[in-house]
């Protein structure tokens, strides 16, 4: 029982009242950049992580990872109320929650939305609790090649499982990598792609980058669709709550799939996104009112709420145990956690024990506090969203430029998020993915780092990749799960090939 | 419809496949600088890049390729011309913003971008009156001291307004 030890001890380190001051200002600035369009869960942390340079670290990150839960709620009160997802994890909410406030049954959406997302996520901070020291143990023996072939998977699994064009994630992904590259070379000390511009000299930060892609995209694409917000009325009172919670055991089974299937996609990078869909429509598959889907059943908040937040906190499990995040939001908190002098990564559990179980701690204690702040405020923030956008889209365009110009005290930052914004825009609008972007700028150093290092081993033969069965397994693996969507339609048109055993009349 | 439209999808997935096929040149270009094969070192700096700035031209083209096999299927409609002006009323003050940041610093900049956006709104019946807007504008660049250069130490540029201060300190 080393782990409820160790989780104990990081219970005593946060239990503070500083500590759960920042924890409900977190979850208060998370809900917030939920709420509103044009901030999310990524670029809010991004635009506080200039803030917490100044903080210890413990502190920094239930600050940051406070706000990640905020904004993951946040996004299922603006898809419940106004039927506009604040965060794309989100949209599938908007299926069943919005018919369910537009019955005048918001309060019972909002407390099933909410609860379950707290499950999932509890479930998702158990499996971090139990696993993570078992997998960075298992971690610790990883050398460069084998290090490279989980990145390789990482990034695979990116492209074969995108819903978005492979060749345009792709395509998103090196600009990341791209990015990563310029500036300082850390082996040699040489100073590439900066073609003798002083600007570029310290690279290009991806927390511009995800404000700008993030924040500013959002933004013209919000403008574009001339977005006015008509929302339903939300009162929760205590009846309300408390007569929900009695439905809910109902759901169970929902409940524990849906989670399942968070876990399952938050490890591997498939991301909340993914995962809030997928559970959606398995929850349709197996419901046995699968007419009322779509028209307002409770069931159809509870499977994408708990899919997205499990999904959301066991992504943290392979960022911390391996250093590879699973959503947007977590590859940020990464490039966080490197600047505050930190390595992700299986050293991480040896070096810094109480970092590590202040985190998983502040988990538990983040996910209630954010629940009850959640209920408390719906109103409050309800009313924000109706402030008009002429006002709240200046104000969020200030707060981004804020965030850019504080990362390196630089004017050519700023210039570079307005860049970022018009490429947001268009990546936006023509289905390329954003995600893989971020993760290859954050990890793009630390990958070809590894992959360096590989070849250096083995004088540059790419048969180090296959050199022991691990190693050689993990990079198989990468490799199926690129060509996944080949292998999916070649197994479709066999199957399709062969005659159908049993056509049921309809 | 077809009369609104600004420009149709496939112009723009090709300029964007253009695009990025251009930024991979480039890193390609810098990576040769640097040397792309194997130094008394191992792999040369410009090594990994490389094959970045590749990967990201080949992924360009195909995608350039691909827009033109699907040539009559994107002929929709990227951006309605009245959407798109909707778009650069909102963008070329942000452009404004960047380029009078220098000059003015920053919560002058944002006092006048606000109070441009609420004076400019006709989303409303009514306008907003002037007080309004003041407060509103003065409000969120007063927060935006208060937050980030007083309580986060997070150094602002101040532009004239530092100046103005300095001077007050000076004369009294």
């Amino acid at each position: 029982m080393s782990e409820f030890d160790s989780l104990m001890h990081g219970m005593g380190l946060i239990l503070s009242f500083h500590h759960l001051a920042l924890m409900v200002i977190g979850v208060l600035l998370g809900i917030l950049v939920g709420v509103l369009p044009g901030l999310g869960a990524p670029n809010g942390v991004a635009l506080l992580l200039p803030l917490t340079f100044t903080m210890s670290p413990t502190s920094a990150i239930i600050l940051l990872s406070c706000m990640y839960w905020g904004a993951l709620f946040g996004g299922s009160i603006t898809s419940i109320l106004f039927n506009i997802p604040g965060e794309p994890s989100s949209v599938a909410t908007t299926f069943d929650g919005y018919p369910l406030a537009r019955q005048g049954r918001a309060g019972e959406a909002l407390t099933a939305a909410f609860t379950s997302a707290l499950l999932g996520a509890l479930v998702g901070v158990l499996l971090l609790t139990f696993l993570s020291s078992r997998i960075a143990a298992f971690a610790m023996e990883f050398s460069s090649p084998e290090f490279f072939a989980v990145y390789l998977l990482a990034f695979c699994t990116f492209i074969g499982m995108s819903k978005n064009p492979p060749l345009k994630t792709v395509a998103a992904m090196m600009i990341g990598f791209a990015m990563a590259a310029v500036g300082m070379d850390t082996v040699s000390g040489n100073l590439r792609l900066t073609f003798d511009q002083p600007a570029l000299l310290s690279g290009i930060s991806f927390e511009v980058a995800v404000i700008g892609l993030f924040g500013i995209g959002e933004i013209l694409c919000t403008v574009e669709e001339g977005l006015v917000f008509r929302g339903e009325q939300a009162r929760i009172t205590l009846r309300t709550v408390l007569g929900t919670w009695k439905q809910l055991p109902r759901y169970w089974l929902t409940w524990l799939r849906s989670a399942l299937v968070g876990c399952w996609m938050g490890v591997t990078p498939g991301g909340p996104t993914a995962a809030s869909f997928m559970s959606y429509s398995l929850a349709r598959r197996f419901s046995k009112n699968r007419e009322g889907f779509g028209k307002g059943e409770l069931e159809g908040v509870i499977a994408p709420e708990t899919a997205d937040h499990s999904a959301g906190t066991s992504a943290l499990l392979p960022m911390l145990t391996l250093g590879i995040p699973g959503s947007a939001t977590a590859a940020v908190m990464l490039g966080g956690l490197m600047i505050w002098g930190l390595h992700p990564g299986p050293t991480l559990f040896a070096e810094q024990h109480d970092f590590v179980w202040s985190l998983i701690a502040s988990m538990y204690l983040g996910n209630v506090v954010s629940l009850i702040v959640v209920l408390a405020t719906v109103p409050l923030f309800a009313a924000i969203l109706r402030i008009p956008f002429c006002i709240i889209a200046p104000i969020i365009f200030t707060v981004c430029v804020i965030g850019a110009y504080s990362v390196h005290n630089s004017l050519f930052d700023v210039w570079l998020m307005l860049g970022f914004g018009i490429l947001g825009y268009a990546f936006k609008k023509l289905g390329y993915p954003i995600a893989p972007l971020v993760l290859a700028a954050v990890l793009g150093d630390k990958a070809e780092d590894a992959f360096r290092q590989s070849m250096l081993f083995s004088d540059g033969q790419l048969g180090i990749f296959w050199s022991n069965p691990l190693v050689g397994s993990l990079t198989t693996a990468a490799l199926l799960m690129l060509c996944w969507p080949l292998l999916a339609r070649c197994l479709q048109a066999l199957r399709l090939g062969q005659p159908r055993a049993k056509v049921r009349p309809s | 419809m077809a009369a609104d439209s600004l420009i149709t999808t496939r112009w723009v997935e090709l300029g964007l496949a253009a695009f990025t096929a251009g930024l991979g040149g480039i890193v390609m270009v810098g990576s040769l600088e640097q040397g792309i094969g194997w130094g008394d070192a191992g792999p040369e700096p410009g090594y990994f890049p490389f094959y970045i700035g590749l990967l990201l031209t080949l992924a360009s083209l195909a995608t350039a390729l691909q827009t033109l096999w699907r040539w009559q299927a994107l002929r929709t409609s990227f951006v309605e011309r009245a959407a798109f002006g909707q778009v650069l009323r909102v963008f070329l003050p942000m452009l404004a913003f960047v380029v009078a940041l220098p000059l003015l610093g920053l919560y002058l900049t944002a006092f006048l971008f606000i109070a441009w956006f609420m004076a400019r709104d006709r989303q409303r019946q009514r306008r907003y009156g002037a007080w309004q807007i003041l407060a509103t504008a003065g409000g969120v660049s007063l927060a935006s001291y208060l937050i980030f250069a007083l309580w986060f130490k997070v150094p602002l540029d101040a532009g004239p307004l530092a100046d103005l201060t300095r001077l007050l300190r000076s004369l009294s």
